[in-house]
């Protein structure tokens, strides 16, 4: 059984949510209520014995690496070790990508590796930095398990994950977080169910394979798809979170109203584009601009946004198709960087309401053309 | 203090004198971005003052007066 998918599982997810707001209402923790919850929601997502085996060994692993890396951490602070807890963390999710090249690696797949090991490492990196100074079993567990995020995000951070399962509510401040709750996962799943699935059956699924309308049309509708869906399907998560006390962030701010690309990835599948800044980029920036690797610092900057958005390309698979997809995404952000740094002009019309409508309908084609990329439709 | 934040900020988003006063919103006037930031946490670290990026929230360093604020 896939998350959000069937009736089945929002009828299990109501008999789950249930006691959560019995408990929540009553101002009691739903700490160890939700993580027993995790627990049961986890073993019908993996419905095969070949499936649970493959998620124990994953969590043992993650388990063992953060808490054997933590206790290193407090004798050393060698960043070595610390790649090396990385590279072993990232292992599994590795070996499922390569799965995509090789097809004897395909059983190695399962569901939500991507997001628990993006989990994981921000944890271990988290260690490494000295944020991260004690680890509950319990709450570390629930944060890599978690399930009502575990398929498609979004990514939470732990320290911020904790605090809400330490937070004391009254039964008044929970019956807040119920009507949120509830409201994000009836709009989620409007958008989900209703707009995405009208804009797949009545547009996408009757346009021609292909001819340069029909793709100039895919790219309106897929754009538009794509947002729905998981967008909407983001909702659904957030909400499902929120009703067992976890305010998770959104994951979505509007993101056609973008100024420019910055600005979009500042506002598309945020937790992914935040995690990607805060781990990938700020550091590399920060080491670029402490060793002086770069006479001009941009330079550092644009090379920044080119390693992060390949990754994030890649991250969706190893394939030429999202390698172009990425590479097309660190070009749009260098050349970002470059206007807003060379052109002073680019900073004033982003304040001008008639430029901003403009430039946000530049944006929204530009995405949209990535997704042409992305979707395999023009490679 | 404040003044001297405003001379780094200006040095690193290349503004024009004077266009950066105690409590422009360096973050919607299009002053600072990512990068800005993590010029701004460099440069403060030649001048003696640690700040840490992973910990820093846009909203504690969204004027020269918050920052001046923040390092006091």
């Amino acid at each position: 059984m896939s998350p959000y998918q069937s009736l089945l599982f929002f009828a299990l997810l109501a008999l789950v949510l249930l006691p959560a707001a019995v408990l929540g209402l009553r101002g009691r923790s739903l700490r160890v209520y939700g993580f027993a919850a995790t627990l049961v929601m986890l073993l019908l997502f993996f419905d095969s014995w070949r499936a649970r085996l493959l998620l124990a060994f994953f969590y043992l692993l993650q388990v063992s690496l953060c808490f054997g890396y933590l206790a290193l951490r407090r004798k050393s602070g060698r960043r070595p070790l610390l790649w090396l807890a990385l590279l072993l963390s990232l292992t599994p999710l590795l070996l499922c990508k390569l799965g995509g090249l090789l097809p004897a690696l395909r059983p190695l797949s399962f569901l939500g590796v991507s997001y628990m090991s993006f989990r994981a490492a921000q944890v271990l990196i988290e260690i490494y930095d000295g944020h991260i100074r004690e680890l509950s079993l319990l709450d570390l567990s629930y944060f890599l398990l978690f399930f009502p995020s575990v398929a498609s995000g979004p990514i939470d951070r732990y320290r911020r994950f904790s605090a809400d399962l330490h937070q004391e509510r009254s039964g008044e401040e929970y019956g807040e977080l119920l009507r949120q709750g509830v409201w994000k996962l009836m709009t989620g799943a409007f958008y989900h169910f209703a707009l995405g699935e009208l804009i797949w059956q009545f547009w996408l699924a009757r346009l021609p394979e292909h001819g340069f309308l029909a793709t100039w049309s895919y790219l309106y509708g897929y754009t538009f798809y794509m947002f729905f869906n998981f967008a909407g399907y983001s909702r659904m998560a957030v909400g499902t979170a929120v009703l067992l006390g976890v305010q998770m962030p959104d994951n979505f701010n509007r993101p056609f109203l973008s100024v420019d690309m910055k600005d979009f990835w500042a506002r598309w599948h945020i937790s992914l584009s935040t995690w990607l800044r805060d781990y990938v980029y700020n550091r590399f920036a920060l080491a670029s601009l402490r060793g002086k690797w770069f006479k001009n610092p941009r330079v550092g900057s644009c090379l920044g946004y080119f390693i992060t958005m390949t990754l994030m390309g890649l991250w969706h698979g190893l394939t030429p198709g999202y390698l172009v997809y990425g590479l097309y995404h660190g070009a749009l952000m260098a050349l970002n960087e470059v206007l807003d740094t060379r052109w002073k002009k680019f900073k004033k019309l982003k304040k001008q309401p008639a430029a901003r409508t403009v430039m946000a309908l530049i944006t929204f084609h530009l995405f949209g053309f990535g997704l042409l990329l992305f979707s395999g439709r023009i490679l | 203090m404040t003044d001297k934040i405003i001379d780094i900020l200006t040095d690193i988003s290349g503004a024009d004198e004077g266009e950066i006063l105690a409590d422009t919103e360096l973050f919607e006037e299009g002053v600072l971005d990512s990068f800005g930031l993590v010029q701004l946490v460099v440069a403060l670290e030649g001048e003696g003052y640690k700040l840490d990026l992973a910990e820093l929230d846009r909203s504690q360093v969204s004027t020269p007066a918050k920052i001046a604020q923040l390092l006091q």
